[in-house]
């Protein structure tokens, strides 16, 4: 796309066409770095103001605390990440549930049972799941799916509840199970299929007894990736499951076995770290307060966390990998 | 297949039952995401447009007179017997299948609730039937040249509508003297030294151009009269874009067609800019919508002309007007009782209301498409930068190879940050720290812009990559330096891919909440912004506000538009991008 009318230029270089060189490098370069300073800026963002909190409380108060509140109306703050936890926990456990399986399936049946054609239908719509934005899964699971969970199987569900909001999670992170499982099964070569149908095996013992066995990794660093997910997901949480942090109540069962009844947490309300944040925004933004800065901890805890499982992901993708 | 062989019975028998029920398990799990998905879009669209109140008289008139006559069009351009024949066995069978069906479940199971028969038929059998149609028709030259030029009316009008918002809060007077002193003279430089070869025209242009700038903003305050709006838009706008469309149009089919495509489309404008402002419509919008509606159609129909293929396909248009028309006025004639819409023309023009029925979008629409312009210049931008420092610019091994690594790293960490996280960080960092402000649209687009720019940056990547190393050098045998061979090989070739992956990250960008209400964006405005440091509300936001209203109709109805809303432009955005990369990969 050069001109051809622009005659060659064989002289040396001048000074001009090495400086536009330069200043062009320079920029791309300048671009690239802003993605490192965002990093170090959440990093510093976080810790500056989670730093403060934890001078006024202290980490093993806010890690085992059981309560929390950070503005009630009475006075009496309290912040025991506890109670957040369960929510997030229940919340990610049951969205997993759903979108493991289901996700390994779609994955199993894109690559090895799928024809061509379906493939390429199949694979895009199952990319809208994960565009559709989160408060509109937020909205379904709250106006849609809880009247009709309460209808039919949970009469005395709450209308903020748990359980409809897990679901809605589960259907979102359906597809990053699926297409990463997918390209990891993939990557299986066809010679093993082939050894296996020669062994006289069928399709379904060649699929779950050959190929998922070799991509294992890709298939466990997919599921780590959707838990993230689930854990880092706010909208959907924030607008079905309400704001409600709760300790659920421990029964003791057959000899004084603890247990806690599943109903007790997924069909009441519940609040998770992502709730919790969005919960204080509500309040004083300009910064300086406690809640403020409890909000940075929280981010961090996310942070943290969701940091932490991407990298041993990757991991496991990379180090147990079978390379063929 | 071991198991299909008929002779295998001297090696004894494999059961297929395992096998068969396996398979259907798992088409069955990897269809369950997308039926649940589709159940829910179907009911949201019932609430939004208030269809369980439809008469089926009131379905049927509109399904003779606008759905109908398209079917025959897709399936006259398709002009394939087999496909008729499918087509017209879905629509009667399904009639008769779903009818039936339904009327079992009620019959025996339990009443479904806000659906009748009919609705579940046009969901289930006709909407499916109807995009099938409408894919293979768009495959024929005919139905190709139809949707050709519905998809420039339409994409014409919302481009309209988007520039027009985005002078509600950039100063048009400022863009009045930068075109005036900065752009037109540079773009004219440019031209001349491209005409003319010659070079050092088209080296001052870039200076000039900055100058004028410069000026423009100096003498912003000093210049006491400007021209009406209206004026400023025609000067600004509607001419270069009248004039752009008819030295491409003249370049192809000769000087008169040029004229008349520029011309027409400029002339009717105008006319309709100044009708409008007697009136008392927004002149400036509809001067800019009629604009970049009618040249992009002119020029198509110019072509589609000149071609002499399918000019019968540029009917498409008229004949889902008259369906319109047609079965308002049948609808009128008979008297049926009209479903009333929550998403209607007012839903879309008004702001937020505490009661139900005054309640609209707009102001939440304005900030939306306002944070979306600035998130897409600076994520392209970024990005762009990003990708072609990474792939073009830095080696593979050694030292810097390492700072290539930590870099794909950081920005595959990134993207894997949640976005309450970024929330966090646009908080803490541009409202607080910067002093953007809390909850401004500046603020905003900043911390969208980091949001989406590991996607942006991902995609771009791979458009880049994409590019064959032949062509990178050929670019250097010829004596190119870097630069000259990303700006003239890399990023023309790229470029395809590198807006679609922009324009699917921007829809990312545009659904996301968790960040806005972290910086504080306001839950109910009731004016659009006015300018980029005031306090606004978007799209998702206003929606994640009336999600909390426990009245009915809010969840039921006025959630329910917005959402679907937000659902058309989404489809819309990401509908584009597909487009974009299917051309580039056809073209290639």
């Amino acid at each position: 796309m050069t001109d051809s009318t622009e005659s060659p230029d064989l002289t040396r270089r001048g000074g001009l066409t090495r400086l536009k060189e330069g200043t062009y490098g320079g920029l791309f370069a300048a671009c690239a770095a802003i993605t490192l300073l965002t990093t170090a800026a959440i990093f510093v963002t976080l810790l500056s103001d989670a730093v403060v909190f934890f001078r006024s409380i202290s980490i093993v108060e806010f890690l085992t605390g059981t309560n929390w509140s950070p503005n009630p109306a009475g006075g009496g703050q309290a912040f025991g990440i506890i109670p957040l936890l369960i929510g997030t926990l229940t919340v990610t456990f049951t969205a997993a549930l759903i979108s493991i399986p289901i996700g390994t399936l779609t994955a199993i049946y894109l690559s090895e049972y799928a024809t061509p054609n379906a493939r390429s239908i199949l694979k895009p719509l199952l990319e809208i799941l994960a565009g559709i934005p989160t408060v509109v899964y937020g909205y379904f699971a709250l106006v849609y799916i809880t009247p009709a969970l309460k209808a039919t199987l949970f009469p005395e569900m709450s209308t903020f509840n748990a359980l409809a909001a897990s679901i809605m999670v589960g259907i979102m992170t359906i597809p990053m199970v699926s297409s990463i499982s997918e390209d990891a099964m993939s990557a299986v070569p066809d010679e093993l299929r082939q050894a296996g149908y020669g062994l006289g095996a069928t399709k379904f013992e060649v699929s779950t007894g050959i190929v998922v066995p070799a991509s294992i990794s890709g298939i466990a660093s997919s599921y780590i990736l959707a838990v993230s997910r689930a854990i880092g997901e706010t909208m959907i949480v924030v607008v079905a499951m309400g704001a409600q942090a709760r300790m659920p109540e421990i029964q003791e069962a057959a000899f004084g076995i603890p247990f806690i009844n599943p109903a007790d947490v997924l069909l009441e309300s519940g609040m998770t770290i992502t709730v919790a944040m969005v919960q204080i925004t509500g309040g004083d933004l300009t910064g300086g307060t406690l809640p403020y800065n409890s909000m940075f901890a929280l981010g961090l805890a996310l942070f943290a966390v969701t940091l932490v499982m991407n990298v041993i992901s990757d991991i496991i993708a990379q180090r147990y990998r079978e390379e063929y | 297949m071991a198991t299909d062989n008929p002779n295998a019975d001297g090696f004894g028998e494999v059961s297929r039952v395992r096998g068969i029920a396996f398979e259907y398990l798992s088409f069955g799990a990897s269809v369950f995401g997308l039926v649940a998905l589709g159940v829910l879009l179907v009911y949201v669209a019932i609430d939004a447009f208030d269809l369980a109140n439809a008469s089926p008289e009131w379905l049927l008139t509109y399904f003779l007179t606008l759905v109908g006559p398209f079917l025959a069009f897709c399936l006259y351009s398709a002009n394939d017997p087999e496909v008729t024949r499918r087509a017209l066995g879905a629509l009667g069978g399904g009639l008769v299948v779903v009818a039936a069906l339904f009327s079992a479940i009620e019959a025996f199971v339990a009443p479904i609730p806000r659906l009748n028969w009919q609705l579940a038929y046009l969901f289930v059998v006709a909407a499916p039937t109807t995009a099938y149609l409408a894919y293979v028709g768009s495959r024929g030259r005919l139905g190709a040249v139809g949707f050709g030029l519905l998809g420039r009316l339409v994409g014409g009008v919302a481009i309209g509508l988007a520039v027009g918002t985005l002078f509600l809060v950039f100063d048009a007077l400022l863009w009045f003297l930068a075109y005036t002193l900065g752009v037109l003279p540079a773009v004219g430089l440019y031209a001349f030294g491209r005409v003319r070869s010659a070079p050092r025209a088209r080296t001052a242009a870039a200076p000039v151009g900055l100058v004028g700038l410069t000026a423009a903003v100096f003498l912003r305050d000093v210049v006491a009269t400007y021209p009406s709006d209206l004026i400023i838009y025609l000067w600004t706008i509607a001419v270069p874009v009248a004039a752009a469309g008819a030295l491409l149009v003249a370049d192809r089919s000769g000087r008169t067609a040029g004229v008349l495509v520029g011309g027409l489309p400029l002339a009717v404008a105008t006319a309709g800019g100044f009708l409008a402002a007697g009136a008392g419509l927004p002149a400036p919008t509809v001067l800019l919508v009629l604009v970049l509606t009618g040249v992009p159609t002119a020029a198509y129909v110019s072509r589609v002309v000149d071609v002499g293929e399918g000019v019968v396909g540029l009917a498409l248009p008229f004949l889902l007007a008259a369906g319109v028309i047609v079965g308002a006025l049948i609808v009128e004639a008979l008297g049926v009782p009209a479903p009333d819409p929550w998403l209607d023309a007012s839903y879309l023009t008004e702001a937020p209301s505490r009661t139900p029925s005054e309640a609209g979008l707009y102001p939440a629409i304005v900030g939306s498409v306002i944070i979306i312009a600035m998130v897409a210049v600076l994520s392209f931008a970024l990005g762009v930068g990003t990708s072609v420092f990474l792939e073009e610019y830095t080696p593979e091994s050694g030292p810097l190879g390492t700072l290539t690594r930590i870099l794909q790293v950081n920005v595959a960490n990134l993207a894997a940050v949640p976005s309450v996280v970024y929330g966090l960080l646009g908080l803490g960092l541009f409202a607080n720290l910067l002093g953007l402000g809390i909850g401004t649209a500046v603020t905003a687009a900043l911390t969208l812009s980091l949001l989406i720019l590991p996607i942006t940056i991902i995609s771009a990547q791979e458009a880049i990559r994409s590019v064959p190393d032949d062509l990178r050098r050929g670019s250097d045998a010829m004596g190119a330096t870097r630069w000259q061979t990303t700006k003239n090989v890399v990023l023309p070739e790229a470029m395809p891919g590198i807006l679609t992956g922009t324009i699917l990250a921007l829809g990312r960008a545009i659904g996301e909440t968790a960040p806005l209400i972290m910086i504080g964006a306001a839950t109910t405005v009731f004016r659009a912004p006015d300018s980029l440091f005031s306090r606004f509300s978007a799209m998702p936001m206003q929606i994640y506000t009336w999600a909390g209203f426990p009245q009915a109709d809010f969840r039921y109805g006025v959630v329910a538009a917005g959402v679907i809303t937000l659902l058309i432009i989404l489809v819309g955005m990401n509908g584009s991008a597909i487009l974009l990369r299917n051309r580039a990969e056809r073209g290639s």
